[in-house]
Parts: structure tokens; C-alpha cells; sequence
């Protein structure tokens, strides 16, 4: 302990020396996160130039907010706002009770084989690609000789629908493949919460006549609530900017109008059309929104449970 | 302990039928979602495993009718898939070979508490994780630094990552450090203490944040389908993705007329999910392995990420 506080009242000059040995095993960190991480982001200037490739990022002339008032009044805003806002919402709202369901539906069970098995079972889409996921689904749902079409079609129905071609499904698949995918392994962190829930806490609701669902309701759901909570301010950072894979593997076009959301977009006419600057602008927008709604979460949630990031 | 086990016979014997019903419907939902999520696989493996022009009459549920390999056998004559296979095995190899070996010398460097910087460097790591440059700004800067069609944009961007870092360094920081104070009075250095006491105790964290890494690897196509602008470079889930993409975009050839249109047993669909099936088998090679990593390490990479 003494030798600690002797160790902390060295000045920086000497740790610099003691330490020399933990910066070069930081190097590559450093030199990474500053590449790959933080020169893209003093990029983010070219929302505000013209880029040419041969003037370079900073070269290049400045337009100003020119890219913005485009887009703000742009026919397409509307439209990519909302696409987006709704994936948001059913990717980090309306699937979220679903793993917390399944984590305490999942503790209930007595019978540890079983458990397993569910477990081993509904964790593993989690670690399918989406490419994979996604042919899966097009051969599942292909008019015809697919599965669900021909169920329909021994139940009565016509079995031709292209479900991938038509916008009325797209919410529909987007929510059951997405579940059908993360369900398991969010719960994961719900059930390992539930498992530090304080066990005498039960024993005396129990003593006290409690019921099953009672017992869910009072204390374990209260029990995981920080961690309910820490999840959730990490879905609402993700709301303008979720499942971009999915998103654009999904798009067909039947779809089209549904499933161009501000990421596809930025990809479609960036990476795919070169409009840097304008894209830029986009992601750009997207980001300060996304990161804004981050530290407004977790300020809420703060207060709310007492549980928060930082 | 004794009074416990009194109480939990206690509500076996005392449970309500109303107790009882709730707990045989948690059964059933939870059997309907294993099926729910089994069968899919299950119709997937059957059209795999069975003649492209027979699947294409329809009736080919969870088990093959007329069973055949013909399709494997395509699989693996289709050079665009054999090099991408040979492309993601290669990658996922070296990339979390190096993911491993920078992710830990880092974590063990943010361990010391003592390090001048750290909470900065801390903050600006984290930060990254809340914000970042997008899509355009990276891909330039990817350019320049020469990374476009370069077999290494396969590895390089990938290196780090914030939340495995914090499950190193987390590991790392439930590691004795009387362990480490006898080290360093033997004389030894701090690469020496990575390399004798810190490696071969966290075998643990090498093992789910290596195996992550891997699938990781073993499953992305962005990188291959826009960074990469030669199609002889792309892994496996690119070429994939590209078939896929050509068959979202057409409109309404129905897979039947497909079916007709190729010569012999194998169409473009049975191939497809003979493919599917090839691509995923390493994955479900690995999976139990890592099973019994899950909660300890979602657990860690939430709290503290």
C-alpha cells in the first residue's frame, strides 16, 4: 500500500520511463483508432466541400451547408426519415420486451436438460450471416415451390405470393427475421441478470403467497431493471442507424420504397454513386442525432434507475 | 441449504393448479420457438440435399425425396466459391491471429492503473464506439492509405474493437497481482509478464473474444462487396451475397422456370442452399465450444462497454 502511494507521487517524467515498455504494446492501438477511427472523422469536413479526388479532403473548396438545405428539401427527406424512424422502431422498440420475455420465461424452467437445449437452439441465428439468413428467407418464402407458399396453398390459399416483392410484407419480414435471429442471444444478458437477482427476496414473496407471475412481476422484473435500462439506451443510439445489412440485402424491387433508409442511402449514392459530399452531409446527420440521443438516454435513464453508461 | 431445499419441496407441494398451467404454457411457447427456428434450417438442409428439378415440383419440406450430392459436387466445382473459401479461411486465420496478439499487449498496456494517459486514451477509444466518421469519410480514408483492393482491408479495419478490448482488460484486471509483483522481482520485464503469466492465465478471454473474432470474419461480405473491387478477392459470403442480389433483382422469374431453363438435376436454387449449407457447417463446428463463454462474456462487453 505504501509503496502505491509513493508510485503515484513519481512525476509523470519518471512513469513515462517505468512504463516505456506498455506505450510500444499500445502503439498499434493508438496508431489504429487514429487511421481507421479518427481521421474519418475529421473527414466529416467533406459535408461542407466539394470533394475532388485529386484536391483531397482538405483541398477541396467549401460549399457550406449547401448539402443540407438539399437534402432538407429534397423529395426523398421525408420519405428516408421515416423509412428509417420505423425500421428504428421495430428493430430497438418492439422487439425489445421479446428477449426479456424469453429470459423469464426461460427461468422458470426446472427441467435443466430442457433448458439447454432451448438455449443452445435459440442462440444459434445469431451467428448466421445475413447473407446466409437472407437466401434462406428467399428460398423459404419463393412463390411457388417455397415453403410458406406451399402451406398456403394445402390450407386453401392461392401459394403465389411473392412476399420479398411486395412493400406490404417488408415490415413483416424485416421484424419476424430480425427476432427469429436476436431473440436468443439478447436474452442471454437478461437471464444472467436475473440469476444475481437476491433469492430471499423470492423465499419471503413465496411465504407471503405470492404467485408466479406475481413473483415476475414484483421482483424480478424491478430486480433487472438496470440492466433493462442499459440496454435500451443502446438500442436508442442505434435507432437511425440499424440494420443496414438486413436493410439493403432485403431490398428488391418490389420494396423499394420501404427499405431505403438513410444508411442504404448513404451507401447507394456514396460508396455506389460518388456523391461524397452529400453523403457525407447524410451520415453526418445521422451521427450528431444518434449520438445526441445516446447522452439524452442516459441522462433519462439516470434518473429513472439510477443506472447509466458514464 | 437445508431450510432452501425445505422450501423448494415446499412449493412443489403447495403449487396451485393455476401455477401449474402457466408453467405447461412457458413449455409450449418455448418448444414453438425451437421449431420455429429448427424447421427453416431443416427445409433448407432437405432442398440441400435434394435434386433441383424434384425440389422445384414442390413438396420438399423437412426431408429430402429424392436425395442426391449433386449439389455439394456443384459446390465444390464452382471456382468462384472455391477461392472464396480459400479467401475466408485465410483471412479469418490471420486476422484473428493479429486481433488477438494487438488486443491483448493493449488490453494488458490500459490494465496498469498507473499509466500516464490512460484515462484519455480510455475516453478516445470509447468514444469511437458513440460516434464515428461514416461510411464515406472511412471508405476515402481507406483508399488512401491503399486498402482498397488489398487482400489486408480484410483485416485491418477489423483489428479492434472496443468492446473486446474491455473484455481483455476486464480479465486481465481479475488476475492476481501478487502474481505479477513476484514476476517483476525475479526480474522480469513487462513483455516477460505478458508473455509467462498474463497469456497463459487468460486462455479463457482468448478463447470467446478469438472465436468471435472468427466468426466475425467468417461472416462479413461488406468489406468484399465494396472495398473490393476484384471479384477474384472476394471470401465466400461476398460471392454469396452477389448471387443473392442477382436473384432479389430479378422480378418475376419464378424459381420453376429457373429450374427449367438448367441442364440437369442441379438449378441455381439447389446450389444456393448447398452453399448455405457448406458456409455454415464451420461455424456449427465451433458453436459448442464457445456455448458455455456466452454469459460471462455479453455480461462483461455490456456493463463495461
Amino acid at each position: 500500500m505504501k509503496s502505491m502511494v509513493k508510485v503515484q507521487k513519481a512525476s509523470i517524467g519518471k512513469r513515462l520511463i517505468k512504463f516505456w515498455p506498455l506505450y510500444v504494446m499500445l502503439l498499434p492501438c493508438i496508431i489504429y483508432y487514429i487511421l481507421i477511427k479518427y481521421v474519418p472523422m475529421a473527414g466529416l469536413l467533406l459535408a461542407f466541400k466539394d470533394y475532388s479526388y485529386k484536391k483531397g479532403i482538405f483541398g477541396s473548396p467549401w460549399v457550406g451547408w449547401r448539402y443540407f438545405e438539399t437534402f432538407f428539401t429534397s423529395y426523398d427527406c421525408t420519405r428516408l426519415i421515416k423509412n428509417t424512424l420505423v425500421v428504428g422502431l421495430i428493430k430497438c422498440i418492439l422487439e425489445f420486451p421479446f428477449a426479456i420475455i424469453l429470459a423469464l420465461m426461460l427461468n422458470e424452467v426446472r427441467n435443466m436438460k430442457f433448458k439447454k437445449v432451448t438455449q443452445t437452439i435459440t442462440y444459434l441465428p445469431h451467428f448466421l450471416s445475413t447473407v446466409i439468413i437472407i437466401t434462406m428467407l428467399q428460398r423459404i418464402l419463393a412463390p411457388g415451390d417455397g415453403v410458406l407458399n406451399q402451406i398456403i396453398a394445402q390450407m386453401g390459399g392461392s401459394g403465389d405470393t411473392f412476399f420479398l416483392m411486395e412493400s406490404k410484407y417488408f415490415y413483416q419480414i424485416l421484424f419476424s427475421m430480425d427476432l427469429w435471429r436476436n431473440i436468443g442471444w439478447d436474452s442471454i444478458i437478461y437471464l444472467a441478470a436475473i440469476a444475481g437477482v437476491d433469492s430471499s427476496l423470492y423465499e419471503a414473496a413465496e411465504m407471503d403467497g405470492c404467485g408466479k407471475l406475481k413473483r415476475m412481476w414484483h421482483i424480478t422484473l424491478p430486480g433487472i431493471r438496470g440492466t433493462i435500462g442499459l440496454l435500451f439506451i443502446m438500442g436508442i443510439g442505434g435507432l437511425l442507424s440499424s440494420g443496414f445489412e438486413q436493410i439493403y440485402l432485403l431490398r428488391t424491387p418490389g420494396n423499394m420504397d420501404l427499405a431505403d433508409t438513410l444508411d442504404v442511402y448513404v451507401v447507394r449514392i456514396g460508396l455506389l454513386g460518388g456523391q461524397f459530399g452529400y453523403a457525407t452531409a447524410i451520415g453526418l446527420i445521422q451521427g450528431i442525432v444518434g449520438l445526441i440521443m445516446v447522452v439524452t438516454a442516459n441522462k433519462i435513464c439516470k434518473k429513472i434507475t439510477e443506472v447509466s453508461l458514464w | 441449504m437445508s431450510k432452501m431445499q425445505h422450501l423448494q419441496k415446499g412449493t412443489k407441494v403447495k403449487r396451485s393448479p393455476g401455477e401449474r398451467i402457466i408453467q405447461v404454457i412457458i413449455y409450449l411457447v418455448l418448444i414453438a420457438i425451437c421449431l420455429l427456428i429448427v424447421l427453416p434450417c431443416l427445409n433448407v438442409l432437405a432442398l440441400a440435399f435434394n435434386d433441383g428439378k424434384d425440389a422445384a415440383r414442390g413438396g420438399v419440406y423437412f426431408w429430402p425425396r429424392t436425395f442426391t450430392l449433386e449439389n455439394f459436387q456443384e459446390v465444390f466445382k464452382n471456382k468462384g466459391i472455391i477461392r472464396g473459401y480459400g479467401i475466408t479461411i485465410a483471412r479469418t486465420l490471420i486476422g484473428t491471429f493479429l486481433s488477438l496478439l494487438l488486443l491483448s499487449l493493449a488490453a494488458f498496456a490500459l490494465k496498469e492503473k498507473e499509466l500516464p494517459g490512460r484515462t484519455f486514451i480510455n475516453f478516445m477509444i470509447t468514444f469511437t464506439m458513440l460516434f464515428g466518421g461514416g461510411t464515406v469519410p472511412t471508405y476515402i480514408q481507406y483508399r488512401k492509405l491503399g486498402l482498397l483492393n488489398n487482400f489486408w482491408v480484410y483485416v485491418i479495419p477489423g483489428l479492434f474493437s472496443v468492446t473486446y478490448l474491455m473484455m481483455m482488460r476486464t480479465f486481465f484486471e481479475g488476475i492476481p497481482d501478487s502474481l505479477e509483483e513476484s514476476a517483476k522481482l525475479d526480474g522480469c520485464g513487462y513483455f516477460g509478464i505478458y508473455a509467462k503469466i498474463m497469456m497463459p492465465l487468460s486462455k479463457p478471454v482468448i478463447a470467446v473474444v478469438g472465436l468471435y473474432t472468427a466468426v466475425g470474419h467468417w461472416n462479413d461480405w461488406f468489406s468484399g462487396a465494396f472495398y473490393m473491387m476484384d471479384t477474384k478477392k472476394w471470401p465466400v459470403q461476398t460471392v454469396l451475397q452477389q448471387m443473392l442480389n442477382k436473384a432479389m433483382s430479378q422480378q418475376q422469374i419464378t424459381s420453376v422456370a429457373q429450374a427449367i431453363a438448367s441442364a440437369g438435376g442441379v438449378t441455381s436454387n439447389a446450389l444456393k442452399m448447398a452453399a448455405v449449407v457448406v458456409t455454415t457447417v464451420p461455424i456449427l463446428c465451433v458453436y459448442p465450444f464457445i456455448q458455455k463463454y456466452f454469459a460471462q462474456g455479453t455480461m462483461i462487453g455490456a456493463v463495461k462497454g
